[in-house]
């Protein structure tokens, strides 16, 4: 009985310690796939080839960095409702860091409330100074308008007037760029600023803006639009009008129609951003900030002038068709 | 759950056999586990790093079958078009066109095929579409290639085609010079088959090295055909070292002047001259290695609790009987002969118990049989003092009737040789050595009717006997020494009359015969001798009253025996005791 008995302890402890030592190395084995990171990436629209390229670059970093990535992207953008929606939605999904291209400041406060400080958010493609957001990557807008207008002088043969032609809202981005050309400008005594449009979003507005510009300064050299919708809007009007041997046009970003109107003369030259470089240096960061590593509270992603000459150079082919259609 | 903690604290007494099995068999199964792993360990990783290897090749060599394939395909479809143009009438015929567009409606990836003269013009083009405006087309690479050496066929890098108007394609171009009947003539010109580049980029972008493994193209110069993270080379965020695949067609190296160390396997499109370069990191195959000593280490650690357990319950089973064997002999030192229980355990550990027993049941019987023998010795001793009383006193009686006979005292002589007779038939009683109390007490006052004839006045004797005490069963001879003591060294040297009072009763269910004289007494010294039976009077053998003790203890044990009081000028009183019976029960031959 006694022998039975002691047995009966041995063969016990040795289960214990076998179940055990079986589920500690189970777990530990399950546990691997887990520590893999999640981004959750906020971008503020779904369509259109400036978000696909930076959702590509995020890709990108992503695989490189073996992280899970969720993408959220309104139909619109600058549908600010939305977004905010979608950044409710990925806080419930779940992740370890945020990345947020912020319509405007309304998100980003909706996304530092929601993680409440405890998950790095890096803010893409946006400007400012908030303690509570890890790092802002994008584009230095102010820098991007100087050399829009540095351009432009250069086009028009460093004398001449030209007009400016902003989105109508007071978007930040678009400020700091006027800024830029106004500062230039102010340096440049040969060339005049004579007018400053703003319009909406929308052909005919622009169309109207343009003609009524040409009516009322018609010995106008030059045309600095704003943004990339503005850039298309200008551009058509212009050729409608059959001035673009007369009116320079420097355009900003590059979707296909501001890439055809370059190729075939409208537009001279156009200032781009980059995308895919946001997008992956977004994920990097975000990947290096939730691990608990410093990242730089501003990174410039730089822009590039791109004109007829160089745009179908070998390395400026990759930054004006990301795409392999 | 005691009894185990009890076992760990054996075993830990570092000497004990439990302990000793246990950790040398431990240390050894982990030393084996340790070695055997690590065998395993290399030959795993090195397995996984061959294999790593061997899949890089096998991979790049399907993706160099597939580029060869559908670069022979493109080529084939580019002479096609070649001969069809060849064998045309004119290069603006209305059949021709149709063929062409039957081409390209077929294939799916090629984008356009054009004609173009040396001067750029378009001489034809399939499908018709307006020519864009500052497409540079005399610059491109594959006019100048066309231009420079018109009988071979080159391919372009990718790039972005902008010649017709709708989308901008990524194409590699195929060029040719080619002669064309046009309306005045044959004329020089140049055939573009243009192919959608995305055959090639999901190609190469399906293939998966690892888990961040990758596959890019170079050509024979070193720009970059394809690659996953061109945009980011483009922008300088990443760099890959062209130089050093360039010099390899075929063939594989470590490259590690980056943060990670990774493998180069490069493969050479034999048409091209393109290499196929595969990057596998490292550390893909060091989490392979990482999870094998995870493994390895959890085995080792499960193995060994295993083994513990194991290894504690056999040595603790094996030293478990040894243990109650020392006890068991600790207890025959301690002098407890009456172990017997057999051990159970190993043949040997049973064997040795059994031996064990066998030698203690022989101690045991030795030791009964010396004090047997001592016993038998000592008694045989006792009769012999016993018979020589006899004669010895017989000599002194005799002598004292020999002088009564003298002087004439018949009176006397009969009493003494009456007496005489009365004491040797009490002494002899038939040969028994156990006689009752009475006919004790009677051989005593023969005795004292004896010396009295030779002492005359010197003393006055007493004898009371409790009724009831008078049937007890009594080694003979008991009173008689202990009487002649006192006449001896109490009374003999006194000037008073002496006394002497013989009493027997019943005292705490014990027979208490008592002698008790108003001699000279004596010291408590000489008492203590006396019983010692280390005394020796004069003219006494020394023995007589040590051996009535000696016999009673002998025949009855311990708890009875002699008392001695005495006491110096006042006399001495002697005590025996003896067990009260009063059948034949328990005597002794």
């Amino acid at each position: 009985m006694g022998a039975i008995k002691r047995y009966g302890v041995y063969v016990l402890l040795l289960a214990a310690a076998i179940a055990a030592s079986v589920s500690w190395y189970s777990r530990t084995v399950d546990s691997a796939p887990d520590k893999k990171k999640t981004v959750a990436l906020i971008v503020r629209m779904k369509h259109g080839d400036y978000w696909r390229t930076v959702k590509l670059g995020a890709e990108m970093a992503a695989k490189e960095y073996d992280l899970n990535l969720n993408f959220y992207a309104p139909d619109y953008e600058e549908d600010s409702q939305s977004q905010m929606e979608l950044v409710n939605q990925a806080a419930r999904d779940g992740y370890d860091a945020l990345v947020v291209a912020p319509s405007d400041d309304s998100v980003l406060q909706e996304a530092i409330s929601q993680t409440k400080g405890g998950v790095p958010i890096i803010a893409l493609d946006a400007e400012g100074e908030r303690a509570e957001v890890a790092g802002y990557i994008g584009t230095d807008n102010y820098d991007m308008g100087k050399k829009a207008c540095e351009k432009m002088i250069q086009l028009i043969g460093k004398s001449g007037r030209i007009a400016l032609v902003g989105t109508g809202r007071g978007k930040e981005g678009a400020t700091r760029r006027e800024q830029g050309v106004r500062d230039v400008i102010a340096q440049n005594r040969q060339v005049e600023l004579v007018a400053s449009r703003y319009a909406q979003p929308d052909k005919k507005l622009v169309g109207e803006l343009i003609r009524e510009l040409i009516q009322s300064e018609p010995d106008i050299r030059g045309i600095i639009a704003l943004d990339a919708g503005t850039s298309i809007s200008v551009a058509e009007e212009i050729e409608k009008l059959g001035l673009q041997e007369k009116v320079k046009i420097v355009a900003i970003d590059s979707p296909l129609e501001v890439l055809e109107y370059l190729q075939e003369g409208v537009i001279s030259a156009t200032v781009i951003q980059k995308p895919f470089s946001m997008g992956y240096l977004g994920v990097k960061y975000a990947l290096d900030a939730s691990r608990g590593a410093g990242v730089p509270s501003r990174v410039d992603t730089g822009t590039k002038v791109i004109d007829r000459e160089n745009m179908f150079w070998s390395e400026n082919q990759k930054l004006l068709f990301p795409f392999v259609k | 759950m005691r009894k185990l903690l009890v076992g760990v604290v054996d075993s830990v007494k570092a000497k004990s056999i439990q302990f000793i099995i246990t950790t040398s068999f431990t240390l050894v199964t982990v030393l084996v586990v340790l070695f055997v792993g690590v065998m395993l360990y290399s030959k795993f990783t090195e397995t996984a790093e061959q294999n790593a290897y061997l899949n890089t090749q096998q991979i790049l060599e399907q993706v160099k079958y597939n580029l060869d394939s559908y670069l022979n395909g493109t080529t084939q479809i580019f002479e096609l078009v070649d001969d069809k143009i060849r064998r045309s009438q004119s290069i603006s015929s209305e059949k021709l066109n149709e063929q062409l567009e039957a081409i390209v409606e077929t294939r799916k990836d090629i984008v356009s095929i054009a004609v173009f003269s040396r001067k750029g013009e378009l001489l034809m083009g399939t499908p018709a579409r307006a020519m864009r405006k500052n497409s540079k087309l005399t610059d491109q690479s594959w006019f100048q290639s066309a231009i420079d050496d018109p009988n071979n066929l080159s391919f372009s890098l990718p790039h972005i085609q902008n010649l017709f108007k709708g989308e901008y394609t990524w194409v590699v171009s195929m060029s040719r010079g080619i002669t064309v009947k046009g309306p005045s003539g044959d004329v020089q010109a140049v055939l573009l088959v243009d192919v959608n580049f995305k055959e090639i980029d999901d190609l190469c972008q399906r293939v998966g090295l690892g888990k961040k493994g990758y596959v890019y193209i170079i050509d024979l110069v070193g720009n970059i055909v394809y690659h996953p993270q061109q945009q980011l080379i483009y922008v300088g965020l990443k760099n890959e070292n062209r130089s050093l695949p360039l010099k390899y067609s075929y063939g594989s190296y470590v490259d590690d002047s980056g943060k990670e160390k990774r493998l180069i396997t490069i493969k050479t499109v034999d048409q091209l001259g393109w290499k196929i370069i595969g990057v596998s990191y490292m550390d893909d195959i060091a989490t392979t290695k990482s999870e094998i000593s995870r493994f390895l280490i959890w085995l080792l650690i499960v193995v060994s609790i295993i083994v513990l357990f194991v290894l504690s319950y056999i040595s603790a089973k094996i030293s478990r009987p040894i243990k109650m064997l020392e006890r068991s002999m600790e207890r025959v030192e301690q002098g407890d002969f009456t172990v017997n229980e057999p051990i159970r355990g190993s043949h040997e550990v049973e064997q040795l118990s059994l031996r064990f027993h066998l030698m203690v049941a022989k101690v045991r019987e030795l030791m009964s049989q010396i004090i047997r023998e001592q016993e038998a010795k000592r008694k045989s001793e006792l009769e012999v003092l016993q018979a020589q009383i006899h004669p010895h006193f017989l000599y002194n009686t005799l002598n004292s009737v020999v002088r009564m006979v003298g002087i004439g005292k018949n009176e006397d002589v009969i009493t003494t040789i009456t007496s005489l007779s009365k004491l040797f038939r009490i002494s002899l009683s038939r040969g028994k050595s156990v006689i009752t109390v009475q006919e004790e007490l009677e051989h005593v006052r023969h005795y004292l009717i004896i010396q009295k004839m030779r002492y005359k006045q010197k003393f006055a004797y007493w004898i009371e006997a409790q009724e009831e005490v008078l049937s007890c069963r009594t080694p003979k001879l008991l009173l008689q020494p202990i009487v002649e003591n006192a006449i001896y060294h109490g009374i003999e040297h006194m000037a008073d009359p002496g006394e002497i009072h013989v009493s027997a009763s019943l005292c705490d269910g014990k027979v208490l015969l008592q002698v008790r004289d108003n001699g000279l007494g004596m010291s408590p010294d000489v008492r203590e001798r006396v019983l010692a039976g280390t005394y020796k009077s004069e003219g006494g053998s020394g023995v007589g009253i040590r051996n009535v003790h000696e016999r009673i203890r002998l025949s009855f044990g311990d708890e009875y025996g002699l008392e001695i009081e005495s006491e110096l000028e006042v006399g001495t009183v002697v005590n025996v005791w003896i067990p009260c019976r009063r059948d034949d029960e328990g005597q002794e031959g």
